[in-house]
């Protein structure tokens, strides 16, 4: 079962050490990740439809 | 006929006032509380059926996950008591509202997945990505996750709505099919009869399985952010 003592067993470097699907930091980051981006997503689609279209005169 | 087959399922009223929390209470009272060191007979049996559930629902927890014990018990004798009291003919059945089962259900996942968050938040965190997931999965992973685990208080309720209300029904259209071929049909009606037996003898095997199901699924949730 994952767990921190079972962490010690990887040995990442760079960026995967921050993000991995092994380690529960790596793991704990890719979701937060993820969520971020889909949270940012839905934020700049919402945002960019309460700007209205400017109308031709 | 039609009008029939649901009336059962309507909220209960007496002289024009709802007596369904009465109804909700009632299961209570079958259960004394325990007022001496050797009770009566009724209380003893109570007792060791209580304790021989709840010696195997607990085993797989950890102290933590152990103060959740009056919780679950509670549960599970008030949902198996409600059913089977339902069983009973023209009696209402709780059970059968999906409000009923969704005010059950949303607290107690609600309460397991915020004890994880608070004192596990890595490792609940982390739960939702499982360990090897290959890179280019990892996005698709995390959101099928977080779904199935907002799913869960629905399932929890839907599953025990839908499994004691279609045992009513067909308890209800079986018996009035059965009394509609005694004037046909004596060998059919018997037949029937038959199937109506079979199928309330399930129905207590229904009302039961449901609850410990719903009470074992809520103590996993527990066991999973504990």
């Amino acid at each position: 079962m994952a767990g921190p003592e079972t962490d010690a067993q990887f040995h990442f470097t760079g960026i995967r050490k921050y993000f991995n699907s092994y380690t529960l930091t790596g793991r704990m980051n890719c979701v937060l990740a993820t969520r971020g981006g889909i949270a940012l997503l839905l934020y700049f689609k919402l945002g960019s439809k309460k700007t209205p279209a400017v109308k031709a005169t | 006929m039609n009008e029939n087959l649901f009336a059962s399922f309507a909220a209960p009223s007496m002289m024009g006032l709802p007596i369904v929390v009465l109804i909700v209470m009632f299961p209570s009272v079958l259960f004394p509380t325990p007022s001496r060191l050797i009770n009566n007979r009724l209380i003893s049996i109570q007792q060791w059926l209580i304790q021989l559930t709840s010696k195997q629902m607990l085993a797989i927890h950890n102290q933590k996950g152990q103060t959740w014990a009056l919780m679950l018990m509670s549960l599970i004798l008030f949902i198996s008591s409600t059913n089977l009291l339902g069983l009973l003919p023209h009696s209402f059945t709780p059970t059968t509202q999906l409000s009923m089962n969704l005010g059950m259900a949303i607290p107690l996942w609600a309460g397991t997945v915020i004890t994880g968050f608070r004192y596990k938040t890595k490792a609940s965190l982390a739960h939702f990505l499982p360990q090897g997931t290959p890179l280019p999965l990892i996005p698709m992973l995390v959101v099928i996750e977080t779904i199935s685990l907002l799913i869960q208080p629905m399932a929890l309720a839907v599953r025990l709505t839908a499994n004691i209300t279609a045992g009513h029904l067909l308890i209800h259209l079986i018996g009035g099919a059965t009394l509609a071929l005694i004037n046909i049909s004596a060998t059919t009606a018997f037949i029937t009869f038959i199937i109506l037996i079979l199928l309330t003898i399930l129905e207590f095997a229904v009302a039961l399985i449901q609850a410990y199901v719903f009470t074992l699924l809520v103590s996993l949730y527990l066991h999973d952010n504990t």
